[in-house]
């Protein structure tokens, strides 16, 4: 059998999103529109965060710019799944259509193919937003910079990003066994919106299920800590990485069981 | 010389659920539900040899689609045995894929947006298919049918026609050894099957592929295939040569005849007059379908002209069509 | 209008809805988690502000109004957008044009089986968990009865919102892209994220001249303030009522004459 290493798939990828916004670019409204209505999302974001602390100016001891740093480490934290797993959404479309068959033909991973095949550009403006807020708001609260803050804030920013990936591989798989899973999905897309508050909030058992069963807590609030107040880092915000890489490989193998389990049943 | 592909007595079962009717049933089926074992493929084997094209054919629902998602890999058999090319394909999906192609009659496996000479790329990456062998598949491509107008289009703008065409392409473009076609001719007007008939059929002599070809159209079958495998209710019917075929039921002939006057009429006479052949009758001719091991259709025809005056005759071979048709009904006895 | 062919729409409706068990089961589930996930943030934004009472509104009258907006949103999202948009980009549209009712009539009535199924798993189950978590807290009077005319006017205007909206499909590809500014638009407008009570003034005011508030904020105000006099819920009922006229108007106008692009396009 052929090698497919790393090399290989990164090449195919970056062929495949070059033609993909090649294509996209042939759609200009289409793409024009899009943009628009993202920026709008993160603005509404914003205005919704601002109202919220005019009346209420801190939450459980989190100051306003504390808040706002958490705030802009989820939107950089979240991009990644918006941009490299879009096509997650038109998954059961696929599956309820018997088209997804033809995805299981080539010699290549087939998650790998199916997720290559959108690249959604309009997550760069939410990356965007994303660092302006991260940078504005560590200003503010005095962080100091060193180049090994720097190292740990990609680190973890990168891992906790495979947080939310993971929950909606996981939503989006569902589609292989129920026929309506769009209510799953669209379910997790909007609880991402609670990953920017800091997870003390909640009482001890829900502490618990954001932690460990639906781990929203670490897409910002544990690997914030690691940057917001060096002094006092639990242990769970040091493991955040290994939780990224562990739910993110979880949800693979469901995917791909799922994807195995039905690809015969439809015709 | 080893075979290409080789099944042994496959099964595969479904399971599918029985849904209740009206209101109430949907509410009773929200708590409980009422499952059933479907058998798509029930014990079939067969062994074909490389460089062959063989017609898979079989009414909607026959189980022929199963067979092939499981000598594609896609589906594991419930029991049973297969091997393309040497390997078990369920069990190693990626190295099964490098050596077929896969044409789905109205699913385009190619990439939506992009120009079909970018999908060829592609796949050129993907397949991992070196310049000389890339180059020396386009030049053949290219002496077989007029890409050129193709290849710079995406694919959403092509006709069904086109699409196909350039589905079957990309299905040869690494070589494989095998490639399976799901009703490829399937929508496509006179001339574009004849095209795409031609274009499959050189591709098999020119690099010796194996292909298995599923179809409802005759034509494709007459065109293309020796062989034919023919499956009913997820069984096996027939599987042997079109010549084979064709002599087992060789023995009939339709005769048509004219006669004077009403012929709906004229019908009921003469089925009176031969009751051992089936008649049938339409506005311009009576047709009598005529086992020769029976009775020889000259004779049948004196039988006939001694009771009414014949206006015009018409003697026709049986068609595939009409063969496989009454093997659906009949099986082979 | 002959109400049976409406009626026998909203009956197949509610039998396509009940297909879907699974489906059901976690909407059930996940709103109840979302609420809680909604009852906690609250309950530490409050305890944070140090007072009882913000904006004129007490934690309690928060989580209900926040909780019943939730539950007021899955069960007016009929997601006509999007079903308009695909319908015209698939051709579907020239198919339901030629049904023997008006497509604004029919797309709705389709709908409308769903919209008595998610009011018994969605909304009431909500409203009655509200009621006695908050113990007693909605008062059980004359303004349930604004409540639901109130109710009946939102899901009116919302729909005539949503139908002008997936009008504008037909000039342009990017459903994606209109339905989420939309989205974003009605939500953060008509005080479903957070109540209108908490916005600064000059917003509050630029706010209580669109039509939004009156889908969420109307209703939910009605039902929650126990203590006012007929004259000013009626008020409210009629600026309502005035928006449910003119947005219905609007939105036949619009399709009307939208309708031509099909014609001169050829579908």
């Amino acid at each position: 059998m052929k090698k497919r290493g790393l090399g290989f798939y990164l090449r195919i990828y970056f062929r495949i999103l070059a033609q993909d916004l090649k294509s996209k670019m042939s759609y200009r409204a289409d793409f024009i529109i899009s943009t628009i209505g993202m920026i709008f999302t993160n603005i509404s974001g914003f205005v919704s965060f601002w109202i919220l602390f005019r009346n209420f100016p801190s939450i459980n001891g989190w100051g306003y710019y504390e808040i706002l740093f958490l705030y802009g480490f989820s939107l950089v934290s979240l991009t990644p799944v918006q941009c490299l797993f879009d096509n997650n959404w038109s998954l059961r479309m696929y599956v309820y259509s018997g088209d997804f068959i033809k995805y299981c033909f080539r010699p290549i991973n087939l998650f790998f193919y199916y997720q290559s095949e959108v690249f959604d550009i309009k997550g760069l403006g939410q990356l965007a937003f994303g660092i302006g807020t991260i940078v504005y708001s560590w200003g503010r609260i005095g962080l100091e910079l060193t180049p090994l803050m720097l190292i740990k804030l990609i680190v973890f920013l990168i891992t906790a990003s495979l947080i939310m990936i993971a929950l909606q591989n996981m939503a989006a798989a569902l589609c292989f066994w129920m026929q309506n899973s769009f209510f799953v999905l669209d379910f997790v897309y909007r609880f991402r919106d609670y990953a920017k508050y800091p997870v003390t909030i909640f009482s001890p058992v829900f502490r618990f299920i954001f932690t460990f069963i639906m781990p929203i807590a670490f897409i910002a609030y544990y690997p914030s800590l690691v940057i917001l107040r060096p002094g006092e880092v639990p242990i769970l915000s040091w493991l955040s990485p290994l939780m990224g890489c562990l739910f993110f490989f979880l949800s693979y193998k469901i995917w791909m069981y799922g994807a195995m389990k039905y690809s015969g049943t439809g015709s | 010389m080893a075979s290409m592909i080789e099944i042994r007595n496959v099964t595969k079962e479904f399971k599918v659920l029985n849904r209740r009717e009206g209101l109430k049933g949907s509410l009773k089926d929200l708590f409980s539900r009422d499952y059933k074992t479907v058998r798509a493929v029930d014990n079939i084997s067969m062994s074909i040899e490389p460089g062959e094209i063989v017609g898979y054919l079989g009414p909607n629902g026959a189980g022929k689609s199963t067979t092939i998602k499981m000598m594609t890999g896609v589906l594991e058999p419930t029991t049973g045995e297969i091997l393309v090319d040497g390997n078990i394909p369920y069990a190693n999906r990626t190295k099964n894929a490098e050596n077929i192609g896969v044409v789905f009659g109205q699913r385009s496996q190619l990439w939506w947006a992009l120009p079909l000479i970018e999908s060829f790329r592609l796949l050129k990456d993907i397949y991992q298919i070196s310049d000389a062998d890339y180059d020396g598949m386009l030049k053949l491509y290219r002496s077989l049918v007029d890409i050129e107008p193709l290849l710079h289009k995406p694919v959403r703008q092509m006709s069904l026609g086109q699409r196909t065409l350039s589905d079957i392409l990309a299905a040869f473009l690494h070589d494989p050894k095998i490639v399976f076609l799901d009703e490829p001719t399937i929508g496509l007007d006179v001339s574009m099957k004849a095209k795409i008939r031609t274009l499959i059929h050189a591709l098999n002599k020119e690099k010796n592929t194996t292909v298995i070809l599923t179809t409802h159209d005759m034509g494709d079958v007459d065109a293309l295939c020796r062989r034919i495998v023919i499956i009913d209710k997820g069984k096996m019917l027939y599987d042997n040569d079109m010549e084979h075929l064709k002599g087992f039921f060789g023995n009939y002939r339709t005769l048509k005849v004219r006669a004077e006057g009403d012929l709906k009429a004229a019908a009921e006479k003469i089925s009176a007059e031969v009751p051992e052949f089936p008649v049938n009758a339409d506005e311009e001719w009576v047709s009598i379908l005529v086992d020769e091991s029976k009775s020889g259709v000259m004779d049948v025809l004196g039988r006939i002209q001694s009771r009414f005056s014949i206006k015009d005759m018409q003697l026709e071979e049986i068609s595939t069509e009409e063969v496989i048709k009454k093997i659906y009904e009949e099986g082979v006895s | 209008m002959n109400l049976k062919k409406y009626l026998s729409l909203t009956r197949a409706g509610i039998i396509e809805s009940l297909q879907f068990r699974i489906a059901m089961l976690v909407m059930f589930a996940g709103n109840l988690l979302y609420l809680t996930v909604i009852y906690f943030l609250w309950r530490s934004i409050y305890a944070s502000s140090g007072s009882e009472v913000v904006n004129g509104m007490t934690f309690s009258d928060t989580l209900i109004y926040l909780v019943l907006a939730t539950a007021l949103f899955g069960f007016m999202e009929m997601y006509a957008v999007w079903e308009i948009g695909r319908a015209i980009q698939s051709g579907k549209i020239v198919l339901d044009l030629l049904k023997p009712m008006p497509y604004r009539r029919y797309l709705f009535w389709s709908y409308s089986g769903s919209f008595v199924v998610n009011f018994f798993t969605i909304f009431l189950p909500t409203f009655i968990v509200v009621a006695i978590v908050t113990h007693g807290a909605i008062h059980m009077g004359v303004n349930l009865l604004y409540f639901v005319l109130a109710v009946v006017m939102a899901v009116i205007i919302n729909y005539s919102i949503d139908f002008i909206v997936g009008t504008i499909c037909l000039y342009t590809e990017s459903i994606w892209g209109i339905n989420i500014m939309k989205q974003v638009i009605v939500l953060l407008l008509s005080g479903a994220t957070i109540p209108i009570a908490f916005f600064p003034e000059p917003l509050k005011t630029i706010v209580s001249y669109l039509p939004f508030q009156s889908i969420y904020n109307a209703p939910l105000t009605l039902l929650l303030d126990s203590g006012q006099d007929a004259v000013s819920a009626i008020k409210v009922l009629g600026v309502q009522l005035i928006w449910c006229i003119v947005m219905t108007v609007i939105s036949k106008l619009f399709w009307k004459a939208s309708l031509r692009q099909i014609t001169v396009n050829g579908g």
